[in-house]
């Protein structure tokens, strides 16, 4: 595999963008990050809902996601700006410690104002932006690449198709030294065997299993009928009738190298190859699992069409559904509709997808960052105060 | 999948997805199998490569994904009216 340009960072995992970002880390500085963002050309934003009710593992994976949002391998800059001066300031170091630009801002700095925090704010926004702008981008090798695999809105093309394409793609970069993390573990629920089949070790293969075996229990005791929940009723019109049928063709994304570990939501993988992420299946929180990782890319395949990407990994969508494709061309960055009618083999796609991924890679811009399409959801898991 | 109407992705599979919108009537290849439609197939859904009593296993991928829930006709469409995931089933509350 080809080289890609991005920009190297003084640790960790390499930038495929080089984002200046709003953070809101308290909810009630999350619509004054928004007007900091609105009034500024190159920024991305991104703020919480919660703070100070969250508690125990919720509380742990939520601040852990907004430092690692500010860390985020694609983010230059970050301006951190917040009503709870603790989590500012550590989400800051956190940043700081990363070679990031960062400025901190409280809104208790502010005399409680949110006018003069959001002119502070913007001010030093800007000057990222502009610091940013003058940073090169250098040739870097894939190997430091970790994708995201995410598939949303599925229809048996997925599995015939779009999801082995992003398999043969994976193998291509782990070979390469590259890592990947996939999720969505409800969808590996009646795909344990082939699952195991992969596993690096007896233990993985065990904890595949148990991962698996808690989310088939949580919907039991939710006491819903998954079918119509996942499969969903879209995926149920498009032709999937079951969560097994769905899942043996959503774990193809994970290509056919061994699986390393199981990880936990949102937190990065020790080292290179495939992992499995133990993490909610619904695309928004699946991504921002990846997102927090360090993940700088997500591969996101659909089957009827899905507009949502993730607001800091450059999110390269794909279908191989021929109608889908030509419903929603502004949507998809590939599409292998030839390998669904035979005119094209799936490893021909594969490699025309990897020239893709390492354009997109290197700066060539998706549809859903050119249409905004992009946000950020960090998973819920508990009661607040 | 050059050329073909349908495919079966595993040779113990007792389902076929349909590679575009099929008619009834229309006669399915599957390797030295000729199978005749009994309804309309829809682009990617499924069709049944044989008869299937109540409960069977239907399997695609070679792998179960879930169970007829009546009885199915070599050519009808297998989806959710005729057929069931086995997993992840709701306990039957007690009575």
């Amino acid at each position: 595999m080809r080289p890609f340009l991005g920009f190297r960072r003084a640790s960790g995992r390499p930038g495929v963008r080089n984002h200046t970002l709003v953070l809101s880390v308290t909810g009630l500085t999350t619509p004054a990050a928004r007007r900091i963002a609105r009034s500024l050309n190159g920024v991305v934003v991104l703020g919480t809902q919660h703070d100070s009710g969250l508690l125990g593992y919720d509380r742990k994976v939520h601040r852990g996601a907004l430092a690692a949002f500010a860390c985020h391998p694609n983010v230059g800059g970050v301006v951190v700006i917040g009503a709870n001066a603790p989590v500012v300031e550590q989400v800051a170091a956190a940043a700081e410690a990363a070679g990031r630009l960062v400025e901190a801002i409280t809104l208790d700095a502010c005399g409680h104002d949110v006018l003069t925090l959001s002119d502070k704010a913007l001010r030093a926004a800007a000057g990222f932006v502009h610091g940013l702008s003058h940073q090169r981008r250098e040739e870097l090798p894939p190997a430091g690449l970790l994708l995201g695999l995410e598939c949303g809105r599925s229809d048996p093309s997925s599995g015939l198709v779009a999801n082995p394409l992003v398999g043969a793609v994976v193998d291509r970069l782990v070979d390469a030294g590259g890592a990947a993390i996939f999720g969505e573990t409800t969808e590996w629920i009646g795909a344990e065997e082939p699952l195991v089949r992969k596993a690096r070790d007896a233990t993985v293969a065990e904890r595949l299993k148990a991962a698996a075996a808690r989310r088939e229990s949580m919907a039991q005791a939710a006491g819903i009928d998954l079918t119509g929940n996942n499969p969903s009723q879209t995926n149920i019109d498009a032709g999937l009738s079951s969560i097994e049928e769905k899942s043996l063709g959503a774990i193809a994304k994970a290509g056919s190298r061994p699986i390393q570990g199981v990880i936990g939501y949102g937190e990065p993988p020790p080292g290179p190859g495939v992992w499995a992420m133990d993490a909610p299946a619904y695309a928004p929180e699946s991504l921002t699992g990846f997102s927090t990782a360090g993940a700088n890319m997500a591969l996101f395949t659909t089957g009827v069409g899905n507009s949502y990407v993730s607001a800091l990994m450059p999110t390269l969508k794909l279908t191989g559904n021929p109608a889908t494709a030509r419903r929603v061309g502004q949507q998809l960055e590939f599409e292998a509709s030839a390998v669904f009618t035979g005119e094209e083999s799936l490893d021909a796609a594969a490699d025309r997808m990897v020239d893709r991924l390492l354009e997109i890679a290197s700066g060539a811009l998706t549809w859903g960052e050119i249409l905004g399409e992009g946000d950020e959801a960090i998973s819920r898991f508990g009661a607040v105060l | 999948m050059s050329g073909s109407t349908a495919l079966r992705l595993a040779a113990t599979d007792n389902v076929a997805t349909a590679l575009r919108d099929l008619e009834a009537g229309e006669v399915v290849e599957i390797e030295d199998q000729r199978i005749e439609l009994l309804e309309r197939i829809p682009l990617c859904h499924k069709l049944a490569l044989a008869d299937l009593a109540p409960g069977t296993p239907v399997t695609k991928y070679g792998q179960p994904i879930g169970r007829t829930t009546t009885a199915v006709a070599r050519g009808a469409h297998v989806h959710v009216h005729n057929m069931k995931s086995a997993r992840a089933q709701a306990p039957r509350p007690a009575r």
